[in-house]
């Protein structure tokens, strides 16, 4: 009796935190995934049960599919730039002991600021008129006229991009300085005994030994980067035209300015989906890549 | 397939069960008759530094010890504080305010009941959301108020296309009018004088002056700046300046959507074309960047709200004190073509159902609609436009904002245009704004923009 008791006793000791984290992620997912599948509105809920209507309507809404494509486009390109960035600055800085501890408080302060902050600084950057970088391109003679960043289609997104990369590369450099700092000495002291290159113990050393932690730190940008709505909000509102429409900032204008909750639910469970499926990849790839290294 | 259809159905219930658990609104009294307080019939009270020997004191005020929650948006924060400080000065109740961006009002107000956390007592809101927030039921019904106040409240002293638009829903009524906003032409006389240019009569004009200038100034300054990003309020508003003067409209007399009309396609012609001129990029430009232009002498005409006048000349923020002139909004074309001034982003104020003082959101209610506190917040900086007959013929408001103005509003009344206030305007302004922003950036023609949001407005409304 006392030998079972003791033998489940960890299983019961971790029972109610397992049932407690299971209920916060199950019940808002089942809630959502049941809105889904009827018309409801934000003070009917439960209304008119249309089971999958509105994931139909979901595959022919031309908005939700350049939605998708727009996040898709910003988050790898911007989570590649950052993790490559990062990762520059990260090896540059890992030497350097005088300015290491400048650095990193610096590049602490970019994830200090708010988000809304942030956005507002890079819309008084932007400005045709009295903007920073306008001014300085024409003063120094790069452009003639006036560039449009946030008006142009063309232009808005790399806009967004652009304060986003500024935004978060420091924290893809304080997470890839950390990695680099945690790898062990000997094999580098034993590669320099025996008289290897800079560039041979970048190769051959410090790639493959910090690639297992730079995969997963692109990961865990690129799921945030998916969400990304803040400077979207602030700076675009989607526009010009739909040229910086993404997914969550789409969901919220369904949800909480048009009402539909029941569609805006069907959405984001597809964006759920994708995003899971995504990861799912992702992950394999990681495994894959890591099998080649060793 | 019974199977998933066995799990799916589990999910359901699951998902109604834990809807049932949400706290609900709270039960809604039905609006009681209010009768003003003594503060809100009399005569407003003194500036606040003057002091008041025949006024109670605090301890007697009425409502002393009380706090009221007012949902008031960005623009309107000074005036709001004004209302709260001449509140608390009359009934002793403390008001705190709840201030959210002009484009949140509405999803903030539903939220609030919706969601069971009823913080809110008095909500001023964006009027075309008014349908959506009677739908929500987020208003009280305000009818037995109206029976029961009508002789100091002076109903028919309102303008008649503020008070219905703003106010009424069927039959009844669920809020006040409380900022008559409407859009102007204001011009700047130096840069069109340089020109020898005069403020345009009609859209053609407009658009000769817009490009003249431009193409003088090589990136000086600008004919005219055009709020066109990618905001409803914003677009929309610019776009109806147009659709309105060009003889059309949202919908026909039977109710069916006309967007697509020859004359909306015009107009949308009209404002693309027009964009080519304007301040980079119509796209990019909101009210920040239409007003920093147009406080810095780089637009020579600028639609906007009837209170620019009084924020122009204050040279704090100006350099062009003095230099403005104002008229109604350019006619358009053809035998249909009117002057029209458009009601973009006036407001009303109600009182919550989720309340939980009634009485004291009743009294904070009948403070506002009081003709002679009206007066005091109109004749102050703070963004409030008149809704007052008796207000607009005040010579103390036609000093604060100039003769020129206060006529150019007197004509602007009786061409007013308003925007729908239907359950469903919400959900039909996302792809109206969707469309017009995209025929601005060139991915749709003025006609291809509108013939696809005449097929999703017929689509949204079952035509």
């Amino acid at each position: 009796m006392n030998a079972t008791i003791e033998k489940h006793t960890p299983k019961l000791m971790v029972l109610p935190t397992f049932l407690i984290l299971l209920i916060i992620s199950l019940v808002p997912l089942i809630y959502i995934l049941s809105i889904s599948l009827t018309n409801s509105t934000i003070s009917k809920p439960f209304t008119d049960f249309v089971w999958f209507e509105n994931y139909k309507k979901a595959f022919t809404d031309e908005v939700f599919g350049t939605s998708l494509v727009n996040t898709l486009v910003f988050a790898f390109s911007v989570t590649t730039i950052q993790t490559f960035f990062g990762f520059l600055l990260a090896y540059a800085m890992q030497q350097e002991r005088k300015l290491g501890g400048v650095m990193r408080t610096l590049a602490l302060l970019p994830l200090f600021t708010p988000p809304v902050a942030i956005a507002m600084i890079w819309r008084l950057i932007y400005d045709p008129n009295q903007g920073l970088l306008n001014y300085y391109l024409m003063k120094w003679g790069l452009v003639s006229g006036v560039i449009p960043f946030l008006g142009d289609k063309r232009l808005a997104l790399p806009s967004i991009m652009l304060a986003d990369i500024w935004q978060w590369t420091p924290f893809c450099f304080l997470l890839c300085l950390a990695a680099l700092q945690s790898l062990p000495k000997d094999p580098f002291e034993a590669a320099m005994v025996d008289g290897a290159s800079g560039w041979y113990v970048f190769k051959r050393l410090t790639l493959p030994m910090v690639a297992p932690q730079i995969i997963v730190i692109f990961l865990f940008r690129l799921l945030i980067a998916l969400k990304v709505f803040d400077l979207v909000y602030m700076l675009t509102f989607g526009g010009p035209g739909n040229s910086t429409q993404v997914a969550s900032f789409y969901i919220y204008r369904v949800s909480f300015k048009q009402f539909q909750t029941g569609y805006g639910g069907a959405l984001s469970i597809l964006v759920l989906i994708l995003i899971s499926v995504l990861a799912t990849l992702l992950t394999k790839g990681r495994e894959t890549i890591l099998k080649r290294i060793e | 397939m019974k199977k998933l259809s066995h799990i799916l159905g589990m999910i359901v219930i699951l998902g109604m069960l834990l809807a049932a658990c949400q706290p609900a609104p709270a039960p809604t009294e039905a609006p009681k008759p209010q009768a003003p307080t003594a503060a809100a019939v009399e005569p407003a009270a003194p500036e606040p530094a003057q002091p008041e020997p025949t006024e109670a004191k605090p301890a007697e005020k009425e409502f002393a010890g009380q706090t009221l929650n007012f949902l008031t948006i960005q623009p309107h924060n000074v005036a709001a504080q004004n209302l709260a400080t001449w509140f608390e000065e009359a009934t002793g109740a403390k008001v705190e305010l709840i201030v959210v961006p002009y484009d949140n009002v509405i999803e903030k107000a539903v939220l609030d009941v919706t969601s069971g956390a009823n913080e809110i007592d008095v909500i001023e809101y964006w009027y075309p959301g008014l349908g959506t927030l009677v739908e929500n039921d987020v208003l009280e019904n305000l009818d037995q108020w109206y029976v029961d106040n009508a002789s100091w409240l002076k109903p028919e002293d309102f303008f008649p296309v503020y008070f219905d638009t703003f106010t009424k829903i069927g039959d009844s009524r669920y809020g006040i009018p409380y900022d008559g906003d409407m859009h102007l032409l204001w011009y700047l006389k130096p840069l069109l004088e340089k020109y020898d240019l005069q403020a345009p009569a009609t859209w053609d004009e407009y658009l000769n002056v817009c490009k003249t200038i431009t193409e003088g100034e090589k990136g000086e300054a600008y004919g005219c700046a055009i709020m066109g990003a990618k905001s409803p309020l914003i677009l929309i508003g610019t776009y109806l300046n147009r659709l309105g003067s060009f003889g059309g409209s949202f919908f026909d007399a039977e109710g069916n959507p006309s967007i697509n009309s020859p004359e909306a396609v015009a107009a949308l012609e009209a404002l693309v074309e027009q964009s080519k001129y304007a301040l980079p990029t119509p796209s990019a430009v909101a009210f920040d960047e239409a007003l920093g232009a147009w406080f810095s002498a780089k637009a020579g005409m600028v639609e906007f709200w009837t209170d620019l006048g009084g924020m122009t000349d204050d040279p704090a923020s100006s350099k062009i004190v003095g230099e403005w002139g104002v008229v109604p909004l350019p006619k358009g074309p053809g035998e249909k073509g009117r002057v029209v001034a458009s009601v973009n982003a006036g407001f009303g104020v109600g009182v919550s159902t989720g309340s939980q003082k009634k009485d004291l959101a009743f009294a904070f209610l009948s403070f506002i609609a009081n003709p002679e506190v009206a007066e005091r917040y109109n004749t102050v900086v703070g963004g409030i436009d008149p809704v007052r007959k008796s207000t607009l013929d005040n010579p103390a408001f036609i000093e604060f904002v100039g003769p020129a103005v206060a006529e150019a509003i007197t004509a602007a009344h009786a061409n007013a245009v308003v925007w729908p206030t239907d359950a469903k305007w919400f959900t039909l302004q996302e792809p109206l704004t969707d469309n017009l922003s995209l025929a601005l950036s060139g991915d749709k023609t003025p006609q291809q923009a509108l013939d696809d949001t005449q097929k999703a407005w017929e689509e949204i409304l079952g035509k």
